[in-house]
């Protein structure tokens, strides 16, 4: 199956000026400037399926929203090649942009002072969607995101992750076949992030959408990706499903056990991560867990066992650190 | 067609919003009657002393003085707002959502945003010029009134694509509020017919601050000093300049998206 979107070898130079601190290099700048080339993304590849849904992930300014711009047309790539429903992005025809969609958290497209009614008879008019899809697609959103009574209301009123809700809506009206999602559910709380995820995983299941998404949380791509791309200073550290993510990164993983006789010493079979009440979590190589699961269930009188991964944010940590020493 | 259909649904849209700022027409009309009144005050001062300015009698200047309170008026409700709006997005980076829309981004950043109350002044300019044609000696016949509408539609069009044309220079210098202050300062000279300034400053004002197509002409057409030619010129110059906007407007979304770079 043809990808919908294919990405290969991209890459993104910005010319900045640059000039020491103080008055006179601030004067001699003006007269000659300096510039320096820094590649934001440096020769990045990917693909995402139709249908698919793919965490894009990094630290801040590894290139991640520089490469959302060049996938939804905003920028233009300095090498490489985009192509994304088998239009190339650059040219921002309309036949194309009518087919994605931008969604960013720290933004808002809804006009302030009036219902976001209103602003999706706008976003109507922009997509030219004709009046039946309109209403159908518009009460479904309104449905699926629990805003039938926030619509009305002017768009300053609401609270943040409402108007969060509002945004995602009017941003999903004209039924895009790609979503870019760039930091979706910043800010909200936990109960509202939970709600957004949980739209998204229903929305994409229901239209077959493809999603990039970028988001700190990774509560986010746990629960809507099965793959993450992974990069760092534009390039790409990690490419695959998450299981292997952990399993590359993070050669560890924790046993914790509830032992009958409090104050017993693990130190022995692991280190110890963790102590109290008689609760012991030792992290230990992956190869020998179950290994040191058995000899701790021999020699110990066990209540309670538990094997887990370390948690997401742990293993991107590592992986940004490695990706840093290699 | 399609891009009618987009600017009346952004305009129906825009009317809504204000209509929740009823109070605002209150400040609107006294503004209004402030600057009109004292307009009228200066223009009676200096018929006062003279009976004619540069060709031009005391009503036929009342006649370019409605004009000029009309043209502030469209500039004021419909294209200054838009145009702050443009420089607001370029420097949150909202203008990222109106580029990844399937639309003409020229004129959908020049719809998004109008201050209906403003436009009370395009009522009380229409008055002022009613009021005064009707001290003419000579009224203007069906042609000349067709004139003037098509003058006065030109004068609107180049009003907008000149102040897009600046507004365009916020995506190489982000801030330009102070330019387009200086522009608006500007546009005062337009209450005065362009006819009457010295060489330098009416070339100036025709062609590098257009305020002779957007107000004068308009005037002279309903004051019988418009030609069919000067009426073209003023076509071929709309014409021109919107073309000018439209490119300066693509090469500005090219800086914005790195493509020259």
């Amino acid at each position: 199956m043809e990808p919908a979107i294919r990405v290969r070898d991209l890459r993104k130079t910005f010319r900045v000026a640059e000039r020491d601190a103080g008055l006179g290099a601030s004067v001699r700048s003006l007269v000659r400037r300096r510039y320096r080339e820094v590649a934001a993304v440096a020769g990045v590849s990917f693909d995402v399926a139709p249908g698919e849904v793919v965490g894009f992930l990094g630290p801040n300014g590894a290139g991640k929203t520089t490469t959302l711009k060049m996938l939804s047309g905003l920028l233009h790539p300095t090498g490489g090649e985009v192509s994304v429903l088998g239009h190339v992005p650059a040219r921002r025809e309309k036949a194309y942009l009518g087919r994605i969609t931008l969604v960013m958290g720290n933004r808002n497209q809804l006009q302030w002072d009036i219902p976001a009614l209103d602003s999706f008879e706008l976003n109507r008019a922009v997509y030219r969607i004709p009046e039946p899809e309109f209403r159908r697609a518009r009460d479904e959103l309104v449905e699926l995101l629990e805003i039938g009574d926030l619509v009305r209301k002017p768009v300053r009123t609401l609270s943040l992750g409402e108007r969060m809700k509002a945004e995602v809506a009017a941003a999903l009206l004209h039924r895009p076949q790609v979503l870019f999602l760039d930091e979706p559910t910043i800010g909200l709380d936990i109960g509202a992030q939970k709600r957004l995820r949980g739209f998204v995983a229903e929305y994409t299941r229901r239209h077959g959408a493809s999603v990039l998404l970028t988001s700190h949380y990774m509560a986010d791509v746990q629960a809507l990706c099965q793959r993450v791309v992974v990069i760092d200073k534009g390039q790409v550290l990690f490419d695959g499903g998450l299981r292997q993510l952990t399993a590359r990164f993070s050669p560890h993983q924790t046993i914790t056990v509830q032992l009958a006789e409090p104050g017993t010493d693990l130190s022995a079979f692991g280190a110890v991560v963790e102590a109290g009440e008689g609760r012991v979590s030792i992290q230990v190589p992956k190869a020998e867990t179950s290994a040191v699961a058995g000899r701790l269930l021999a020699a110990h009188a066990v209540t309670d066992l538990t094997i887990e991964d370390p948690p997401i944010e742990d293993v991107i940590e590592q992986a940004f650190s490695a990706g840093r020493t290699a | 067609m399609e891009s009618l259909r987009l600017v009346g649904t952004f305009l129906r849209i825009g009317v809504q919003t204000e209509l929740q700022y009823r109070s605002n027409v209150v400040f609107s009309v006294l503004q209004s009657l402030v600057a009109v009144g004292t307009s009228l005050a200066v223009l009676a001062l200096v018929f006062s002393h003279t009976d004619s300015l540069g060709g031009w009698s005391g009503d036929e200047l009342l006649v370019v003085m409605g004009v000029y309170v009309l043209m502030g008026g469209v500039l004021r409700s419909v294209v200054q707002p838009a145009m702050n709006q443009l420089m607001d997005d370029v420097q949150h980076g909202t203008l990222d959502f109106v580029l990844t829309k399937p639309a003409d981004s020229m004129l959908l950043v020049s719809i998004r945003r109008i201050e209906l109350w403003q436009s009370v002044d395009v009522l009380v300019g229409a008055g002022i010029v009613g009021f005064a044609l009707s001290r003419l000696d000579t009224r203007p016949g069906l042609l000349a009134v067709l004139g003037f509408v098509v003058a006065l539609a030109l004068g609107v069009v180049v009003l907008w694509a000149f102040w897009l044309l600046l507004t365009t220079a916020a995506f190489w210098v982000v801030r330009t509020d102070s330019l387009v202050e200086l522009l608006s300062g500007m546009y005062q000279a337009g209450r005065w017919p362009v006819t009457i300034y010295p060489g330098w400053l009416r070339i100036g004002f025709t062609f590098l601050v257009p305020l002779a197509f957007a107000i004068t002409v308009p005037a002279q057409a309903l004051t019988g000093r418009l030609s069919v030619w000067l009426l073209l010129g003023a076509a071929a110059f709309t014409v021109g300049l919107v073309a000018l906007t439209r490119w300066v407007w693509s090469v500005g979304l090219r800086a914005y998206s790195g493509a020259s770079a």
